[in-house]
């Protein structure tokens, strides 16, 4: 999206009081003010490289092609969407996965169900262009906002319409875990999304005094909710207790 | 640097490649670091080769969630079976003191009744040893680490710390007024292996929260900092970034030594007198039938094909519960708090043996896994949710699965970078485990709903790892005798959390430290005969009090019990 | 002076503080001061146990504190019964727990040194380390008992000299030696009331900041938390305009010094109700005790007001 283009405030998150969109922000969250960047002299010296470089220097892309990196960020832009945003303040999701796949970095360990990592991507770009063209005739990153909404939801519910074939050869339910491991460990990775949700950020060497009644330490500030709806076009904005399941297959597998 | 004060000065002492030391240990973790400090204050030739680095930790570690993953086995591994364990980050450490690096360090005892669950219950097997052989080594490991709690704890044999127990965070808070609207008994501030006073050039803990990404203060016991520092300075020397990948078996029956590659991929051979395996439950059983050989085709010392066999996890259910007040779990250990009221059997229950419910402290993303799996959370739904995280706690289950044979690890056809088959994790739940989960589920979502929250939810998921390699009197069905050394080889032994025969609802990493000081002290005692002799001595040894590290006496408050 | 006016009616009020008085300004007033350094002493006796149990007793020297309060406490009583004792074992008593406040107090400065970040980070490592003035703090009931070592008792008729009692200023160098023995004459006499004033300013700083960073990590809660911290330091204030205004000795410092004890039974009763207010309450009394607001720290905010009301009945050396 060009910097300056003008929001399409379809895309955008409403006031809950009035239905209105909610102007974009550099922050959002309930914690306005609160910028763990800041803070950074109060942390150690390779946790401040480390955090500053993921801020100012993210990687560069190497594994995917250009097509391939649009098509991620098409679908990574739904799985944590970020309209809400200005768009110099979003955070970017698919470099950080680029990287891990570059260097063909896994997390210790593959499910049965699953194929590597690379592989794994690689048939999930197939199966979700193959669900979009099935459900709504094209491929995925042509689609409007709503369809891609939808067709990635048909993956998160575990229902797909078709790519039958690829859907034996890995689980869609340990797929769907694996893109959103990846996408959570992009975004709350970074100091804009602790500033967010209100996370303190690194602690070392200096921590906390208030560890009870959830209490904010000097630098940090007081909650400020405001009541939201999510945007029109959505179909993300739901969510089902899972409360029932205990096992971690019959939740995840 | 070791933490925020302490220093390793000294140049190490190497041992050149035809030498032949005394011990070669594999794996420098947990148990690998105890073993190495006593084996070299006694006096022996003691070397630990360790797959992973050697950590500095003001440099190496940082304050953050996603830059710690090198603390984890990132290397491939296979997982799967009818309820497929997740491995990496969430049970596997990597680099010298393992697991004790990024563990949470709750150090609970097992109880009496963990030792011989087959004869009380009719379930899972009984130790070849009784409570009362490894309590002097419970009480010994709390000093030395040392274990902060409180000055009486109630469950199994009520003991007490040494050391205070520490400040309650929101989580901490949380539990205590759910069990005290309940009438349940809470421990609260401890046992952990966290320091609540400084100890020598440890500083306390500074409640940082980020106890699972590595202590930088150096307030959290690892084996790095409590132990290797008086190892080194015994005489022992670690290799680091150094993977063994086969265990030679001499033509007299006996280990002569092990092969390794070093960091840049060169193989070597590390002669030794005797080789003690620890590199925990995946790792062990993967090393020793990698070493299959003519005469053990079916794996090192696996003539009762017990070798990966009986591994066991924990269930871990973290229990969500959200509240008006915020919460901010992020600050405090995320281990402050426990209750064992319901770790033992009771009859009104469906299911043998039981659980515990502990504090735990989701970082952004870890809680956002959460999300994702007990709420389906995604899109505009996940940012909501994560919004809120200051608004919610965490408590996480502990409950006794058994030991099953067809939990086990068996080796891939795919291979690492070293050219090794990766390790194969298989694992099922079976009826008492599923109806345990359940029923353990059902009570700490009411302990957490009596605390006040308006909304519970629940992620499943299993916690820690032992077994694999079981201790056990008959040779039969077990692959070492009660101090670790293999049935079938007079001079290997395993000394890591493979050990366990079952694993009770308690964290293992106290009773791995305590077994690996016990086989020390029991190899110390029997000298050169474990060089020289195929015969062995079961008599038990006594505690070589003499032999911990330097400065673990004189601190703390007297045991009340 | 007849024998009469020694003894408390204890039912008429007004004749009694008269007398109270009177014993104080003439320094006959051994026994009472005995039996008040026998109580702070095992309120701190108490407080420092607890603490240093938080603190894990990490080195041994921690124990002192515990065990010194309990001499000093024996040796109090002792010296509330017997003269000789209060001039002997109470002195010792006194001066080596003096000592020893000092000690702690070293320790505690170094135990912020060397917590992660030091003294780079002041506010945090005060508030999360050991607590820094609170060994100085300790040392009150020492003072107090040195205090009451050197004065006559309630019942004693005429000035008493005695060539033994300068046992202490004898095991000091010359200089030192013979300053403490003018010091020690005046004292027997009543007339120390700058040097209590001084110990009550510099008491009342350490309180109030003691006051002032605790409640910091609490972020003032309630407002009431401020008090400790804005009569500190006028108490403060008026103890050393005393050292030069018998005037302000009189009047100003007794009615902050009061103003100051009301606030500490206030906070008393304030961390008592946060104490038992705490999750599970009175079931874990202990840990609540040992992680609440600590329930003997108004208490030593009130012993600056004691001492402040101490000062302002004494009389002063001349010039």
């Amino acid at each position: 999206m060009h910097p300056n283009e003008a929001p399409d405030t379809a895309l955008l998150p409403r006031s809950a009081a009035t239905g209105e969109p909610l102007l974009q922000t550099r922050q959002p969250g309930y914690y306005t003010g609160f910028h763990t960047m800041s803070q950074q002299s109060f942390w150690d010296e390779s946790t401040r490289d480390l955090v500053t470089m993921r801020v100012e220097q993210p990687p560069s892309i190497r594994f995917f092609t250009a097509e391939q990196a649009k098509f991620w960020r098409a679908v990574f832009d739904h799985l944590i969407p970020q309209h809400d945003r200005t768009p110099d303040r979003r955070i970017l999701l698919v470099e950080p996965l680029d990287e891990r796949l570059y260097l063909n970095r896994g997390i210790g360990y593959r499910f049965e169900s699953m194929p590597q990592d690379r592989e794994a991507y690689r048939l999930g770009e197939q199966a979700i262009n193959e669900e979009s063209q099935y459900r709504f005739g094209g491929g995925f990153v042509y689609l409007p906002q709503r369809q891609q909404d939808l067709t990635l939801q048909a993956i998160h519910d575990r229902k797909p319409k078709t790519a039958q074939a690829i859907w034996k050869q890995m689980s869609i339910a340990r797929f769907w875990q694996l893109l959103m491991q990846d996408a959570l460990e992009a975004y709350y990775s970074h100091p804009w999304a602790w500033d967010e949700v209100g996370f303190g950020g690194p602690a070392y060497p200096r921590a906390y005094t208030r560890l009870e009644r959830g209490e904010p330490e000097p630098w940090e500030v007081e909650e400020q909710r405001y009541e939201w709806l999510a945007p029109r076009y959505t179909v993300s904005d739901v969510t089902e207790s899972t409360q029932h399941l205990h096992t971690e297959a019959d939740q995840n597998g | 640097m070791l933490g925020s004060l302490q220093k390793i000065h000294l140049p190490m002492r190497r041992f050149s490649e035809t030498d032949e030391v005394d011990y070669l240990i594999v794996g420098c973790g947990s148990a690998g670091g105890v073993l190495l400090q006593r084996l070299a204050r006694a006096g022996f030739n003691v070397v630990a080769l360790e797959a992973g680095p050697f950590w500095d930790t003001e440099r190496d570690w940082v304050s953050d969630e996603s830059g710690s993953h090198e603390l984890y086995w990132e290397d491939p591994r296979v997982t799967g079976g009818a309820n497929p364990l997740a491995l990496g980050a969430n049970n596997c450490g990597r680099g010298v003191g393992g697991g004790s690096v990024h563990w949470a360090a709750f150090t609970p005892r097992l109880h009496p009744s963990d030792f011989e669950i087959h004869t009380r219950d009719g379930v899972g097997v009984d130790w070849p040893i009784d409570y009362e052989i490894i309590r002097p080594y419970y009480e010994q490991l709390e000093l030395e680490m040392p274990v902060a709690g409180p000055a009486y704890y109630p469950w199994g044999h009520p003991h007490g710390y040494t050391y205070g127990p520490h400040p309650m965070g929101g989580v901490g808070n949380t539990l205590i007024k759910g069990c005290t609207a309940l009438n349940i008994p809470v421990s609260i501030g401890g046992p952990v292996a966290i320091l609540s006073g400084s100890h020598g050039d440890r500083p306390h803990c500074i409640y940082r929260g980020f106890c699972i990404q590595g202590c930088k203060v150096g307030a959290k016991a690892s084996t790095l900092i409590t132990h290797v520092p008086d190892a080194l300075q015994s005489g022992a020397e670690i290799r680091d970034h150094s993977m063994v990948s086969r265990v030679e078996l001499g033509k007299e029956g006996r280990v002569t030594g092990v092969h390794y590659f070093d960091r840049d991929g060169n193989s070597h051979f590390q002669r030794a007198k005797a080789v003690i395996i620890a590199g925990y439950s995946i790792e062990t059983p993967r090393l020793l039938l990698n070493s299959a050989c003519p005469g053990f085709e079916n794996g090192l010392a696996n003539s009762s094909d017990t070798v990966g066999r009986y591994l066991m996890a924990q269930a871990g259910n973290v229990i969500l519960g959200r509240f008006d007040q915020p919460v901010r779990m992020y600050k405090a250990p995320p281990a402050h708090a426990l209750t064992e009221e319901f770790y033992e059997s009771d009859p009104k229950n469906d299911f043998a043996r039981g659980f515990a419910i502990q504090t735990v402290g989701p970082l952004p993303i870890a809680f956002g896994k959460q999300m994702v799996a007990a709420k389906r959370a995604w899109g505009w739904g996940l940012r909501r949710e994560m919004m809120d995280y200051n608004h919610w706690a965490a408590f996480g289950l502990l409950g006794e699965i058994l030991p099953w044979a067809d939990n086990r690890v068996t080796l891939a056809d795919e291979k690492d970078r070293f050219g090794l088959r990766v390790a194969h994790v298989t694992f099922n739940l079976h009826d008492n485990d599923k109806k345990l989960i359940k029923g353990a589920k059902a009570k700490t979502m009411e302990v957490m709903y009596a605390a006040g929250a308006t909304e519970v939810i629940q992620e499943a998921r299993y916690a820690h790892l032992v077994g694999a390699a079981r201790m056990g009197a008959d040779p039969r069905s077990s692959v070492v005798d009660k101090f670790g050394r293999t049935h079938d080889i007079a001079n290997l032994f395993v000394c890591d959390g493979s050990i366990l025969p079952t694993q009770g609802s308690a964290n293992p990493g106290l009773t791995i430290q305590a077994l690996a000081a016990r086989t020390a002290d029991y190899l110390i005692s029997q000298r050169d005969a474990i060089f020289t002799s195929n015969q062995r001595d079961l008599s038990e040894p006594p505690l070589h009090r003499e032999l911990a590290p330097p400065g673990t006496y004189g601190k703390g408050a007297p045991r009340l019990t | 002076m007849t024998a009469t006016d020694q003894t408390l009616t204890l039912t008429h009020p007004v004749d009694d503080a008269r007398t109270i008085a009177n014993h104080v300004r003439e320094g006959r007033f051994q026994r009472s001061l005995s039996l008040l350094t026998a109580i702070t002493s095992i309120i701190s006796g108490l407080e420092v146990a607890y603490e240093h149990y938080r603190g894990s007793y990490s080195r041994r020297v921690m124990y002192t504190p515990v065990i010194l309060s309990a001499v000093l406490a024996v040796a109090a009583v002792a010296g509330f019964f017997s003269r000789r004792a209060a001039r002997t074992l109470l002195r010792l008593a006194g001066f080596i727990t003096l000592v020893d406040a000092g000690v702690g107090f070293y320790f505690h400065v170094r135990g912020i040194a060397r917590k992660p970040g030091g003294w780079r980070l002041p506010m945090t490592n005060m508030i999360m380390g050991p607590p820094i003035f609170a060994p100085l703090l300790f040392g009150t009931s020492a003072y107090l008992g040195l205090i009451a070592s050197y004065l006559q008792r309630e019942e004693g008729n005429a000035l008493q000299r005695d060539e033994t009692d300068g046992w202490l200023a004898r095991l000091l160098p010359s200089h030192a030696g013979r300053d403490l023995i003018s010091t020690e004459q005046d004292m027997r006499e009543g007339k120390f009331q700058r040097q209590v004033a001084i110990v009550t300013a510099v008491s009342a700083l350490l309180s109030g900041f003691e006051a002032y960073y605790s409640h910091y990590k609490n972020n003032f809660r309630y407002k009431a938390q401020w008090s400790p911290v804005v009569i500190a330091p006028i108490l403060a204030g008026a103890a050393i305009a005393s050292v030069k205004s018998r005037r302000i000795a009189t009047t100003a410092l007794p009615a902050v010094s009061v103003v100051a004890g009301l606030d500490a039974a206030v906070g008393f009763y304030y961390h008592a109700r946060g104490v038992l207010r705490r999750p599970g309450g009175r079931k874990h009394l202990l840990y609540n005790i040992m992680y609440g607001p600590p329930i003997f720290a108004p208490l030593l905010f009130g012993a600056a007001g004691m001492l402040g009301v101490l000062a302002s009945l004494l009389r002063r050396r001349q010039a």
